[in-house]
């Protein structure tokens, strides 16, 4: 991809536009799959840009350094969301303009079995490993491309992508196993 | 990056997610123009966050410059010394408080009294003062006697600087003096 002059705003935007729909799944990812935080995130993310407080520099990929700016604004959001929950002031003013989690048509979606059980899962796994997986299974990144989005050597990002791997497995069977339990229970209440 | 087993069946899980999120994303155009408009917005000259971690900075240099001032060091005032040796049953008074009181060199033993707001205090406090006292007292002494014998030192060659012409060699002659007189100060002319 070539270097995206950071003057040039108008192709900054066909760019941005192109990936808005990526950037919003991963900024969902980074941002505990709150939809509310996740738009304000990406919010940021575009001022950033605007500002030029975040400038690409062709260093990297524009998909690869766009992802790495998502994921360092949320980390800022969620440490200033904690100081807030700290001081336990209400963001009441602004979860009036958020829209529900549950609100939508993803919301239906989100409900059936398996999506709440992989999401619950997903949530279980330590963030780099959710990191590492979400990149590589959900934005279609090579390895090489999510370690230089989480900012940790390939070695790394390879080895959180196992390690996630095995745990999601591993939890996605527990569950599995104690859905079928509680279903065979709920059929047969005598059985054992 | 080829997949295998369980990495199509998570490859599938997160496709479907991804298919859910796309019919939830917010539109590019709102997005951008709200960054927009938060860019165009007038910020504040300074965040509340800045302004409340300057009035903490501020009070605790306040804090720590009274705290400076107004602190004491912590004053033994056990053992006071007198210097003449008699006892002085003083008590505290406002006028002068017990601390101010300091020791003095004296030829005999220190006596030592303790004040009445301290009695309470252990043995062991006390005794260390009465040492520190005596060994102040002990010092004293010794610096008077090197003080003395190095008053009436006298160098042992002393007596070779005098001769029996000390008092030609120490005396001048007057202007007044007559002129036999003024002949014995010459060396080569016959008195």
């Amino acid at each position: 991809m070539k270097q995206i002059d950071p003057m040039d705003i108008a192709e900054l935007k066909a760019e941005l536009e192109t990936l808005h729909s990526a950037s919003f799944g991963w900024a969902l990812s980074c941002c505990r799959r709150d939809r509310g935080e996740a738009e304000d995130v990406l919010q940021t993310v575009y001022l950033k840009i605007l500002e030029g407080k975040a400038r690409f520099r062709g260093e990297a990929a524009f998909k690869t350094w766009l992802f790495a700016v998502i994921r360092q604004t949320a980390a800022g959001e969620y440490r200033r969301k904690l100081l807030r929950s700290l001081k336990l002031i209400t963001g009441a003013e602004q979860a009036g303009d958020r829209a529900s989690p549950e609100v939508g048509p993803g919301a239906a979606f989100e409900k059936s079995e398996v999506q709440i059980r992989f999401q619950t899962a997903l949530k279980s796994l330590p963030t780099r490993q959710r990191e590492a997986l979400h990149l590589v299974f959900y934005e279609d990144l090579s390895l090489r491309e999510a370690a230089e989005v989480m900012g940790i050597s390939i070695g790394s990002a390879r080895q959180h992508y196992e390690r996630g791997k095995k745990r999601l497995r591993e939890t996605l069977d527990t569950a599995e196993v104690a859905y079928g339990i509680s279903w065979r229970r709920k059929e047969n209440p005598d059985a054992v | 990056m080829e997949l295998v087993g369980e990495e199509k069946k998570i490859q599938t899980l997160f496709s479907e997610l991804r298919l859910a999120d796309e019919q939830t994303v917010p539109s590019f155009g709102a997005t951008w123009n709200r960054a927009q408009a938060r860019a165009l917005r007038p910020r504040r000259a300074f965040n509340l966050s800045f302004v409340a971690a300057t009035a903490l900075l501020i009070c605790a240099l306040v804090s720590l410059a009274w705290w400076s001032t107004h602190w004491q060091r912590p004053q033994p005032n056990v053992v006071a010394v007198t210097p003449s040796g008699v006892v002085p049953d003083r008590k505290p008074s406002a006028g002068v408080p017990a601390s101010k009181e300091s020791p003095a060199p004296s030829g005999s033993e220190p006596k030592k009294s303790v004040s009445a707001g301290h009695r309470f205090e252990g043995s062991a406090r006390l005794r260390a003062g009465r040492l520190a006292a005596r060994q102040e007292a002990n010092l004293l002494a010794a610096e008077k006697k090197q003080a003395a014998a190095i008053s009436s030192w006298q160098s042992p060659t002393a007596t070779l600087l005098s001769s029996p012409n000390d008092d030609l060699l120490k005396s001048l002659p007057q202007l007044n003096e007559s002129t036999n007189d003024l002949k014995s100060f010459l060396p080569n002319t016959p008195k």
